[in-house]
């Protein structure tokens, strides 16, 4: 078989160009990374098992004739909990992905030749990385609903959840961008991502009736996704007011800040076929 | 002879002692309104109280306090799940007078008594100050079902099943994609 | 008039104590076909990923379609590349893998639908074009890769072992392809590749790379004059004809003639004093003249000596000597 090349259409380096201006390469990235995470049923599964859990945690809280108003009240603020925890997790594990997975797969290559400044292709994974908290907060807002109206704190419990989940999951998501750029291979980028959110939650989980002195009290501050959910207990559960207990949102607001930070200054020294940010 | 006199050189003495005093009472009147608020469980009210300073002096720093007590001996009550800002402080002029206002929610059902004290604050406290204390507001809390099971159902089955359907529709696609090259 | 739209200067890359290109230097024209050979661990792919700014050169300069190294974006909107075991995503379709680069070099989304069913079309993938890449062969993965390397209708095309791991009939494919984009696209396409002789066939240039420098550049035909290889050649004739092969030969003074102990009926001819092969060729194909006008069958004739494959053996293997 003799393949023929038809004769092509030109456009000049200058009409290319401004085309490429027009249409931003991290807006194509972050559509294509997000169809790709979606049609592929991989993320779609994640929710359908995250929906099962939320499902009997509802569930066995609507049964529970048992239930006071107080305690209806708290497994709202359970299910934010876990909607936050679940989100921001599997959120971290697909930015994990983003850079060493290219590399992996031999896929990187091909992406860094095209005009894409290297930051537009950060700013792309990024963002469909985001999509994953998304999707788990949409999947939420009916569990929320069923628990949350009949207690008055429906619209207080979805933009709390919304608000301070979203600043947690941009923060994990570019600390999992960084890690993905420097590790040398994917195993061990989702490895040491997996790693990080065992020790963010590990304080979480320690039980309640150990001593709180001021070292645990800054361990907790200390974590962006424990202060994250402290801050919504606090406003959900103690009936605080959002200005109250501000201080506990400083950990993960300078997470994305720093984490955010390093990704855009040393963005196009990840982006690359080795590991590593020396210059290569 | 010589004990008679020690005896009235000691009631002497003992005439001489001051007595101890009793701390100047707090000069502020409290008074709250509503006095009866009837609502149901989980929704919000507010309480209104005026604090006035009825004395001739400065009242110095105060703090008025919140406090919900249940009235019916059957029902635990924590006030801090009631309202969580439930102490305000403050300090009047002689004859001046100020609103606080208390917002609190509903979380027990049944009747409570909402009241408002007030007390000195800092350290100028001796002890044994006289406090002042608002009248009670009685607040009746009627019951409320706010969850039951047949109505979280629809959610608890309708959620997994749209996610289930949408996952299984995007791996049959994904199938037949690699179905279609073989 | 043709224009220069690769020029590399002393391109050069270490890493660490280790040198992986040293001094490369070349040029290459619009419309030629640029074989780069070497063996491997040469620096083949090294060189073209400086050349694509998918590597910092640690020295060196290069230009592209006049676009100095300094200018990575404006290099990356003329160049094509299909890189060497690229990978492709597994659960994109060819036509959602063309689409998204199309879009990634700035097309609309129907201009980018429209590029991809015809550079589909182009590289034989329509048929296949809603299908999951992973269904895909080696072969047709490789075509992808082509045809994504004509997206942006490059100025120069940079292939690195587009023949890998293809059967003979799909190599031919893809050699006449990197043919006819040179030619009908005017575009300069440098080609990494280990099968020597489809090179002599395909390309009008070559540079061969060992140990991370130029052992030799130029044409197929300067290439293998630099080699200085002496030229032989084995002749096979009825056994009862070799005395008179021999005496036909004797004709020439130059020709040094000798027998094969073990095959009688082969004459092994070699040049005397062979200076340029383009002298030895002469000699040879007067001798063959001679013996077919004497009216004695050739069997075989195999000229040693005067392939780009000699030529390449020779160069690599005396620098490590």
């Amino acid at each position: 078989m003799t393949l023929q090349v038809a004769p092509p259409d030109v456009r000049t380096p200058e009409e290319s160009r401004a085309i490429t201006e027009r249409q931003s390469g991290w807006l194509v990235i972050a559509e294509q990374e997000s169809r790709d995470l979606w049609t592929s049923g991989r993320g779609l599964i994640l929710l359908f098992l995250f929906s099962i859990l939320l499902s009997a945690v509802t569930y066995l809280t609507s049964t529970n004739q048992a239930l006071n108003f107080l305690e209806q009240r708290e497994s709202v603020n359970l299910v934010l909990q876990l909607a936050v925890a679940v989100g921001v997790l599997v959120t971290l594990v697909v930015s994990a992905d983003g850079i060493s997975g290219e590399r992996e797969r031999g896929t990187l290559e091909s992406l860094l030749v095209t005009p894409v400044p290297r930051r537009s292709i950060i700013a792309g994974k990024l963002i469909a990385a985001l999509t994953m908290w998304f999707a788990t907060f949409v999947v939420t807002i009916p569990y929320v609903w069923v628990l949350a109206r009949g207690v008055g704190i429906l619209g207080q419990a979805l933009a709390l959840g919304f608000c301070v989940g979203t600043l947690v999951a941009v923060g994990l998501a570019c600390v999992g961008l960084l890690i993905s750029g420097v590790c040398n291979s994917n195993k061990t980028s989702i490895a040491a991502s997996l790693f990080l959110m065992l020790i963010l939650f590990a304080p979480t989980q320690l039980p309640s009736g150990l001593p709180q002195g001021w070292f645990f009290d800054v361990l907790r501050r200390a974590n962006p996704v424990d202060s994250g959910l402290a801050y919504i207990s606090s406003i959900l559960v103690n009936g605080h007011s959002w200005t109250q207990d501000l201080s506990y949102l400083i950990t993960p607001l300078l997470t994305a800040i720093i984490a955010g930070g390093a990704l855009i200054l040393a963005g196009p020294r990840l982006v690359r076929l080795t590991p590593g940010v020396n210059a290569g | 002879m010589r004990a008679l006199i020690m005896i009235l050189l000691l009631a002497g003495v003992l005439i001489e002692l001051p007595a101890p005093a009793l701390a100047d009472p707090l000069t502020v009147e409290v008074v709250a309104d509503p006095p009866v608020v009837s609502t149901v469980l989980g929704d919000h009210f507010e309480v209104s109280t005026e604090v006035k300073n009825t004395g001739t002096k400065p009242t110095g720093e105060i703090l008025a306090h919140l406090n919900v007590a249940s009235i019916e001996g059957s029902v635990y009550v924590d006030p801090e799940d009631w309202s969580s800002e439930r102490s305000q402080q403050l300090s009047l002029k002689p004859g001046e007078s100020r609103e606080l206002s208390w917002e609190i929610q509903a979380v027990n059902s049944g009747q409570f008594a909402a009241y408002v004290v007030v007390v000195p604050f800092g350290g100028s406290v001796n002890g044994n100050e006289q406090l002042s204390i608002s009248p009670l507001v009685k607040v009746d809390v009627a019951q409320r079902t706010t969850l039951t099971a047949g109505g979280a159902l629809p959610v608890v089955l309708m959620v997994p099943l749209l996610t289930g359907v949408a996952a299984g529709t995007a791996l049959f696609r994904v199938r037949r994609r690699r179905g279609a090259g073989t | 008039m043709t224009s220069t739209t690769v020029e590399a200067v002393r391109l050069t890359k270490h890493y660490g104590g280790r040198s992986a290109v040293q001094d490369v230097s070349f040029t290459a024209s619009q419309g030629e076909i640029v074989g780069l050979l070497g063996p491997n661990g040469a620096g083949k792919t090294t060189t073209i990923r400086l050349l694509t700014t998918v590597l910092v050169p640690t020295s060196g300069e290069f230009s592209i379609a006049g676009h100095p190294s300094t200018s990575a974006s404006e290099i990356r909107r003329c160049i094509g590349v299909l890189p060497e075991s690229s990978g492709y995503p597994a659960h994109q379709t060819g036509g959602e893998y063309l689409r998204f680069f199309a879009r990634l070099y700035g097309l609309s989304r129907s201009k980018a639908n429209s590029l991809a069913a015809e550079l589909l079309a182009t590289v034989g993938l329509e048929q296949r074009a809603e299908s999951s890449v992973s269904t895909y062969s080696r072969g047709m993965r490789q075509r992808l890769g082509i045809a994504r390397a004509l997206i942006n209708d490059p100025v120069v095309v940079f292939l690195d072992e587009p023949t890998l791991g293809l059967d003979p009939a799909g190599q031919a494919q893809v050699l006449d392809l990197i043919r006819t984009i040179a030619k009908t696209r005017a575009a300069t396409v440098v080609l990494s590749t280990h099968l020597l002789p489809e090179v002599e066939d395909v390309c009008s240039k070559v540079v061969i790379l060992n140990h991370g420098r130029v052992a030799g550049a130029g044409s197929v035909g300067e290439v293998i004059s630099t080699a200085l290889i002496e030229q032989s050649a084995e002749l096979r004739v009825p056994i009862d004809l070799v005395e008179r092969a021999r005496t036909v030969l004797a004709g020439f003074p130059n020709l040094a003639i000798d027998q094969l102990s073990e095959q009688p009926d082969v004459l092994v001819l070699a040049v005397d004093g062979a200076g340029t092969s383009g002298g030895s060729g002469d000699v040879m194909n007067a001798a063959l003249a001679a013996i077919t006008a004497a009216g004695i069958p050739v069997l075989r004739f195999e000229l040693e000596g005067a392939r780009l494959s000699d030529a390449f053996f020779k160069m690599t293997s005396e620098a490590v000597a």
